[in-house]
């Protein structure tokens, strides 16, 4: 496959192309709010081109230790157990994005059951771990967003 | 309802019908932007007897390309008992089509307000303006909370106690959690959270629940008029502080913000609620709960993408939002503890 220009290129390409060319002849107001959140979506679908699958991988990675070290203190519970025992049977190595998606949400599923854990028990150095994984996976999302603002709205 | 070739004859029969007296012409029907969740149009109405009146037309989207699900049924309902009320400004409820039979969508049809929304007002006004617009903005939402919720029949469930309805709202975030495709660790971690910080409790009262500048149309002598009740229950009315903090970070000028102790202090004031259950620390609480509605059902639009099952580019434009949620949930989890002082700073759109 030609790899160049990457996918996020080529997005960011007809990002340019509708607002440069297609919006300037469009009059329509509904029309141009439509292009409006076009373009936002295409700029959040080039930015979860170039990374989403290595932001999910680290993420799922930096999850499971967490999950672990929860599952080895006094704050475990059978849902942590449970959520670590389904990542283990059912995780995947495979590259291809639905794969890395379904092995991130049942990493997903370990931190939920962990910070509750962590939060039931009164850790406050686990429930403060866990937030900064939530944290992390914030930054991600932000990234994606970049600016946005409700167009036509008001 | 978008359909500018053939809506006018029909809402012209429809109108006429509903009239049974004289006969309606439609003279011009325009698609409104600006809403998200329902299809909105305008039409310019000549009567037979020389009336001449503008109405808004409020329908559904067709099925698979709503962002959100709501009953128009429910939302009738709820518009003519406040209406009967006589509680709150609103614009007038002209006719429903039930069915769709009509007007191809279940529709509300309303009086068309002459005016601004409040949000297109405060786009353009200076500090001072901007302070003015503040106080009637808590009036106004002091007004809704007002309501007598007897006055309004059984239009809306009313839950048994706070601590229950409470704890049903919370459960909400894991039960989002639970539904959606994929884990959301954002939400089992904040339902915790709140679970283990509830603050005093309030009387329960009618909640707008999409209470923002944008669904307050101000009449040119300065009336609000709410609009756009299609998420409105029965529950604590600081879901709508809460919303509105967090709603106006993310699409400002944030009212609240610009002096945090006067706008509590005068809702305080015209609510009569109290200093324990209404200031910064329980303002930074109910900020982390109160988009939970809307956002579960932004979150339910998305699923059903991922799914298969809806469609629509606001359905993954709105899932920014989403993010916008992540980022208050979190801030409003942390806020509580040094809240009483400072005010709320929920983190902005960039």
């Amino acid at each position: 496959m030609l790899s160049r220009p990457t996918t996020d290129q080529i997005i960011a390409d007809c990002r340019n192309e509708l607002l440069n060319t297609i919006d300037a002849a469009i009059t329509d107001p509904a029309v141009k709010i439509a292009i409006q959140m076009m373009e936002n979506v295409l700029r959040n679908c080039a930015t979860r081109a170039a990374h989403e699958i290595a932001w999910m991988r680290e993420e799922t990675d930096d999850v499971i230790t967490f999950a672990k070290r929860v599952a080895a203190s006094t704050a475990s519970t059978d849902a942590v157990t449970a959520a670590l025992d389904n990542y283990v049977a059912k995780r995947s190595d495979s590259l291809h994005l639905d794969d890395v998606s379904s092995t991130y949400s049942l990493a997903g599923e370990c931190l939920s059951a962990s910070l509750e854990a962590a939060l039931a028990a009164g850790d406050d150095d686990l429930s403060g771990a866990g937030r900064a994984l939530l944290e992390q996976r914030l930054a991600h999302e932000m990234e994606i967003m970049g600016e946005w603002t409700m167009v036509g709205r008001g | 309802m978008h359909d500018v070739g053939t809506m006018p004859n029909r809402l012209a029969a429809f109108l006429t019908e509903r009239d049974g007296q004289r006969s309606a012409t439609v003279v011009s029907y325009d698609a409104m932007t600006g809403g998200y969740s329902r299809l909105m149009a305008k039409a310019e109405i000549d009567w037979s007897d020389g009336q001449h009146e503008t109405f808004v037309l409020r329908g559904d989207p067709p099925a698979g390309n709503a962002m959100m699900e709501t009953s128009r049924d429910v939302e009738h309902a709820l518009l003519r008992s406040l209406a009967e009320s006589d509680a709150v400004a609103m614009p007038a409820v002209r006719h429903y089509d039930a069915t769709g039979d009509h007007l191809g969508t279940k529709c509300i049809v309303l009086d068309f307000v002459h005016g601004s929304s409040l949000q297109a007002l405060l786009h353009t006004a200076g500090d001072a303006e901007r302070a003015r617009h503040a106080i009637d903005l808590v009036d106004t939402m002091a007004r809704i909370h007002s309501i007598d919720i007897d006055a309004i029949g059984s239009t809306l469930a009313v839950p048994t106690d706070w601590d229950d309805y409470i704890g049903e709202l919370i459960d909400r975030f894991r039960q989002a959690d639970a539904a959606h495709i994929e884990s959301v660790p954002f939400l089992r971690f904040v339902a915790s959270w709140l679970d283990a910080n509830r603050p005093p409790p309030l009387p329960l009262r009618v909640v707008h629940s999409d209470f923002q500048p944008a669904n307050i149309m101000v009449t040119p002598e300065g009336r609000h008029l709410m609009i756009d009740w299609e998420l409105t229950h029965i529950g604590d009315p600081r879901e709508d502080l809460g919303y509105y903090n967090v709603y106006s970070s993310a699409s400002g000028p944030n009212l609240f913000l610009a002096d945090p102790e006067a706008f509590l202090s005068r809702y305080r004031e015209r609510t009569g609620f109290s200093e324990e259950a209404v200031n910064m620390e329980t303002m930074a609480y109910f900020s982390a709960l109160a988009a939970i509605t809307v956002y579960a059902q932004v979150l339910a639009g998305a699923g059903a993408m991922a799914r298969g099952q809806n469609g629509g580019l606001l359905t993954t434009y709105t899932m920014n939002a989403l993010t916008i949620g992540h980022s208050n949930f979190l801030t409003g989890c942390t806020a509580t503890k040094s809240a009483k002082t400072e005010p709320v700073r929920i983190r902005e759109a960039v």
